[in-house]
């Protein structure tokens, strides 16, 4: 593509630092809060930068005895590895078979799979913890991870599907005529195009395991299995004056990793790709 | 229990009453407190462990929030811990179906062990039917008034002095015994008029108001344990209501509605931090934060103090009558606990002398035994240090117990309530007038407290017919995908049919094993009254009846959800297509501003609610200083005029205060998280072949050109996922709402979700909430199936020839 045009250029560079401003607001607020003093925070509009600006917050959320960053940090990397291993490789699969074979009922099948995501959870909650109670998992990482494995949820499975179709059959025709079975189309030609989606997928997963609050508020009970976002939960206790100053700094330190992963991610985006030359 | 395991645990516990143990036992203690709270906890619990060896304590946290949600699933699942952290308006739900037992039968087993220690308003609140569910830990009287001596001395007040009383007027012949006269002299206006000091403000609304009804001797229900009749069309109780909103917005004596939330941080206590108001109406838990807030010496410093708050003559005797709610709680022993002795050496530690102590030195909880609340560390004495002697009349406390007035246990009172409740914020907006406002909640509540109270005893779940039934739904799904076949399939197909299968092994295994059962099982569950914690019983199709014919939030909030699908949704999709255009340009730094634009999408719940609270507040708010100016006197583009239509209030929008402007605050604060939606959009930018673009550049097309003929068609696949998922996500809309209104103000955001949650968990009727979510399904369903016919308009490569 040659250059657009310098005025197209300013534009959207004005749009860029622009909306990059708007959307940076929340978060440059929760830190600017974090970085207050109890007393400062009590007294400054949010919108004010610190006038004394302290780490002790940080310092408080990450040494706290009774709620230890570093065992949460470590859970909540172990549980997210593990569903975004799963997540990829099953949903990659699942939508494999939807987006390129033949079989006996694959649109209603397809349907099936989308049903899953209609239901509302709250009514599958408990059913589901004590199936889960059942199989002897309760208080372990396995409900948080074996499912990740076992298809990787419908949205997953759909949006690989979606990006799976809209790729040309040329080269996994081509890789047929050569004698490659599915297994080798899908594992060897159709994953290396995905990528930009697989790194959508992952990243959501990663993101979505990070974030959950509501899994492992269930599924674990001991403090020393909590992750992040469950623990640093703690922060905000009923009380009407909740600690805001360590509120905010604890979601500072929960969203800094995940800053860091998608800034490097993104790249897949682009690099990813490899399609320039199909015809 | 073998006789002999039983045997050993009795010795255990009469041995480990002198410190000697002979048997191991693990007892699981589940609290909320959080923060300082828990560190006390769990060093009440340790003290615990080393005053009884071989009895080990190990204490969960869940959040307040999802505590109850979280029990239930244990009771449900037979997994619940030992001893659980309880209070007034929680425990009638498990102790009336049996899940927590009652401990009277105990007290005999420690020696020293006098109920009559207790405060009795808290122990006899945890009575049910005659029986005591719950050991009080700590009791916490809201009739406390938290004053700043400094604003008291510049107007020339006397410090109260706990004694004064409450009128409808200000009754300047009685000066600083009179509540209202005080409030009068301590606010302030400018020049303008525009209050700049206010003489009081309640931690939140219904704390005064409560306190207002109570001293006038009256109450919401009729009976606080089987109410049968709800008050709040009472002439005081709408007196009340309409006085505190006018005190707000005629008066300006107290801040209104808009003020409280343009000012506070969680609650107004914010206000009384900033001196912006004298006084401060709320429990004494507030007091830790005000220590680290207000530390001597430091800037923000001003001297405070605590009192009692008013009474109000009765005009029948002359004498005053003092009454305000209460908070408080305890611990309960659940019934599947398997080692009661130690549960009950565990529960009279934790709700008794040796961890209160502790409370009680952290200034955390006012001790539930009254001589412990009458004695240091809890009342400041000589070893009492520094920092730790605010507030100084810490004795109030013991006082304000003697006027302590409960919520109503009932377990269906906290539903019920709602409907009144969800009205308040609307009063004191001044959208509805109290007397309309709480008439049009009694039409409703009406309704629903008549089914509750006519409720029949149903037949046991009839688990052949389900089973039944299950199975035809079963095999109707399986003759529907694999039903009589048009033809037979050819080897080459068969072996297709096959390896797909194979590729499809993963998620059958994971449906049939994981997702479809408690899927199948909601089903039987939305023809049945379920309670989460006792058996099923049987209704056959009532729940949908129900639904369609008699909820009174049924058609609401499927119509607020559906408004909100049709804004939401249509606007996140251009919003997120256009962001993801934008990001799709080569920048310098892209990778940087990527990130910025999704950012919000990362960050935690919690504290982006706190966050968008903030920006949508009507004054000093971000967004309304954008559209009025710095000065609050602009109007941007003509918006504020818009909004005022739209609201039908003078003034700044009052985003989330306002019913009609609530819903449209929350479908703005989504766009913030259109960033997800760019995520996959740009994925399918970047998945268009590059020699598309050049193929059109040779052909001499111009970048609309381009984006008609190319990038649109070839994004449709990605634009037909975002619509289909986005709608289905928006049907399912909770947690903002959850979080960031809860409902209101008056219904406006009370989502689909949100009320099959509450009928879920707060009015424990799963089986009513599971027909709720399988409408939804249907709704959903029906939607879907509807843009399914957008496919055809949807350029798959992969099938094009």
């Amino acid at each position: 593509m040659r250059p657009p045009a310098l005025a197209t250029r300013a534009l959207a560079l004005l749009l860029l630092v622009g909306g990059s401003i708007v959307f940076l607001i929340p978060f440059l607020a929760s830190l600017s809060m974090a970085l207050k003093s109890p007393g400062e925070l009590a007294t400054t509009s949010p919108w004010q930068a610190p006038i004394q600006p302290t780490t002790d917050n940080f310092r408080t959320v990450l040494t706290n005895e009774n709620i230890s960053f570093l065992t949460m940090f470590k859970n909540v990397l172990l549980i997210a590895s593990l569903s975004t291993v799963g997540v990829v490789f099953s949903s990659s699969m699942v939508a494999y078979a939807f987006a390129r074979m033949k079989f006996v009922a694959r649109d209603k099948l397809f349907l099936l799979v989308l049903s899953t995501m209609m239901l509302p959870g709250v009514v599958t909650m408990i059913p589901t913890y004590v199936l889960y109670k059942e199989l002897h998992w309760v208080n372990t990482f396995l409900p948080l991870t074996v499912p990740a494995f076992l298809g990787g949820g419908a949205f997953n499975i759909f949006l690989l599907r979606q990006f799976m179709m809209g790729i040309p059959r040329d080269l996994d025709e081509a890789a047929k005529i050569d004698g490659a079975g599915h297994w080798t189309v899908y594992w060897r030609v159709l994953l290396p195009l995905c990528g930009p989606a697989l790194a959508t997928v992952g990243l959501f997963t990663f993101i979505g395991a990070w974030r959950d609050f509501m899994g492992p508020l269930l599924y674990l009970n001991d403090p020393a299995k909590q992750t992040l976002e469950l623990g640093l939960n703690t922060y905000n206790s009923m009380q009407t004056t909740s600690p805001w100053h360590l509120i905010m700094a604890a979601s500072v330190l929960v969203t800094l990793p995940l800053m860091v992963i998608f800034f490097i991610g993104q790249r897949f985006f682009i690099k990813g790709i490899a399609m320039t030359g199909i015809k | 229990m073998r006789p002999s395991v039983r045997f050993a645990c009795c010795l255990a516990s009469v041995v480990a009453l002198c410190s000697v143990a002979t048997a191991d036992v693990t007892l699981r203690l589940v609290v909320w407190d959080g923060d300082d709270g828990l560190g006390v906890v769990r060093q009440a619990a340790k003290e615990f462990e080393a005053a009884h060896p071989g009895i080990h304590v190990r204490l969960e946290n869940v959040p307040y929030g999802q505590y109850a949600t979280k029990l239930l699933a244990q009771v449900a699942a037979g997994a619940s811990p030992d001893v659980a952290m309880m209070e007034p308006k929680m425990y009638q739900g498990f102790a009336r179906r049996g899940a927590c037992v009652s401990l009277d039968g105990f007290f005999g087993q420690t020696p020293d062990f006098r109920i009559d220690d207790y405060y009795k308003p808290i122990v006899d609140v945890h009575r049910f039917e005659g029986k005591l569910y719950v050991l009080p830990r700590d009791i916490a009287p809201i009739g406390l008034i938290y004053y700043n001596k400094r604003l008291f001395k510049e107007a020339g007040l006397a410090y109260p002095d706990g004694t004064w009383t409450w009128d409808w007027k200000p009754r300047p012949e009685l000066k600083e015994k009179d509540f209202t006269w005080v409030i009068q002299q301590l606010s302030k206006r400018d020049a303008k008029g525009k209050p700049v000091q206010w003489g009081f403000v309640p931690a939140w609304t219904r704390a005064f108001a409560d306190t207002v009804v109570y001293s006038q001797g009256l109450r919401y229900v009729d009976d606080p344990v089987h109410p049968t009749r709800w008050n709040w069309t009472d002439p005081g109780i709408v007196k009340a209501y309409q006085w505190i909103a006018d005190l707000g917005m005629k008066e300006q004596w107290i801040p209104s509605s808009t003020e409280i939330s343009n000012v506070l941080m969680s609650s107004s206590d914010k206000l009384f931090l900033e001196q912006k108001a004298a006084m401060f109406q709320c429990g004494i838990w507030a007091v830790p934060a005000f220590r680290k807030a207000l530390k001597p010496g430091s800037k923000e410093w001003f001297d405070w103090d605590i009192t009692l708050a008013p009474g109000h003559i009765d005009p029948r005797t002359g004498k005053a009558v003092r009454a305000a709610p209460t908070g408080g709680s305890g611990y309960a022993m659940m019934s599947s606990c398997r080692h009661q002795k130690e549960a009950w050496l565990l529960t009279t530690w934790m709700a008794g002398p040796p961890a209160m102590r502790l409370m009680a030195k952290a200034g955390l909880a006012q001790p539930a035994i009254k001589r412990l609340a009458l004695e240091e560390p809890w009342v400041p004495g000589p070893s009492t240090p520094e920092d730790q002697r605010y507030p100084p009349s810490r004795k109030f406390t013991d006082e304000a117990v003697a006027s302590v007035v409960f919520d109503p246990t009932a377990d269906y009172y906290l539903e019920l309530n709602t409907y009144y409740e969800s009205k308040v914020d609307s009063v004191m907006a001044g959208t509805l007038t109290a007397e309309r406002a709480f008439s049009l909640a009694d039409n409703d509540a009406k309704i629903r407290l008549r089914q509750i109270l006519n409720q029949q005893s149903l037949p046991p779940f009839n688990w052949p017919f389900a089973a039944i039934g299950g199975t035809a739904v079963v095999a109707g799904v399986l003759l529907w995908l694999y039903g009589p076949r048009q033809r037979k399939l050819s080897l080459a197909e068969r072996k297709e049919n096959r390896a797909a299968y194979g590729f499809l092994l993963p998620w059958i295994i994971g449906a049939l094993a994981l997702t479809l059962g408690p899927m199948i099982l909601s089903l039987f569950m939305s023809l049945a009254d379920w309670d989460i914690m006792t058996p099923a019983h049987w209704r056959g199709v009532g729940n949908y009846t129900e639904a369609f014919s008699q909820d009174p939030r049924f058609w609401g909030s499927l119509r607020v959800t559906a408004l909100y699908t049709v804004f939401a949704v249509p606007l996140g999709l251009v919003v997120s297509l256009a962001m993801a255009l934008l990001l799709n340009t080569k920048v310098k730094g892209i990778a940087l501003y990527r990130t910025c634009f999704y950012l919000p999408a990362l960050a935690s719940t919690v504290a982006t609610s706190l966050v968008f609270k903030k920006l949508f507040q009507a004054e000093g708010g971000l967004i309304n200083s954008v559209i009025y100016g710095g000065d609050g006197h602009g109007d941007l583009f003509g918006i504020g005029w818009l909004l005022e239509k739209i609201a039908g209030a003078p003034g700044p929008a009052n985003w989330l205060g306002n019913e009609r402007l609530a819903l449209p605050a929350l479908v703005l604060m989504s766009l913030w998280g259109a960033g997800s939606g760019m995520v996959i959009l740009l994925a399918g930018l970047q998945g268009i072949p590059q020699f598309y673009y050049e193929a059109a550049t040779l052909d001499g097309a111009g970048p609309w050109q381009k984006f008609k003929a190319v990038t649109f068609p070839l994004l449709t696949p990605s634009l037909f996922f975002t619509l289909v998922t986005g709608v289905i996500a928006s049907f399912q809309i909770f947690t903002q709402a959850f979080v960031m209104t809860s409902g209101g103000p008056n219904d406006s955001t009370r989502f689909f979700i949100l009320h099959l949650y509450n009928q879920a968990f707060e009015a424990l009727r799963m089986g009513y909430s599971s027909a709720l979510a399988w409408i939804l399904f249907a709704v959903i369903l029906v939607f879907t199936a509807l843009q399914w016919r957008l496919n055809r308009y949807v350029h798959y490569e992969a099938e094009a020839k």
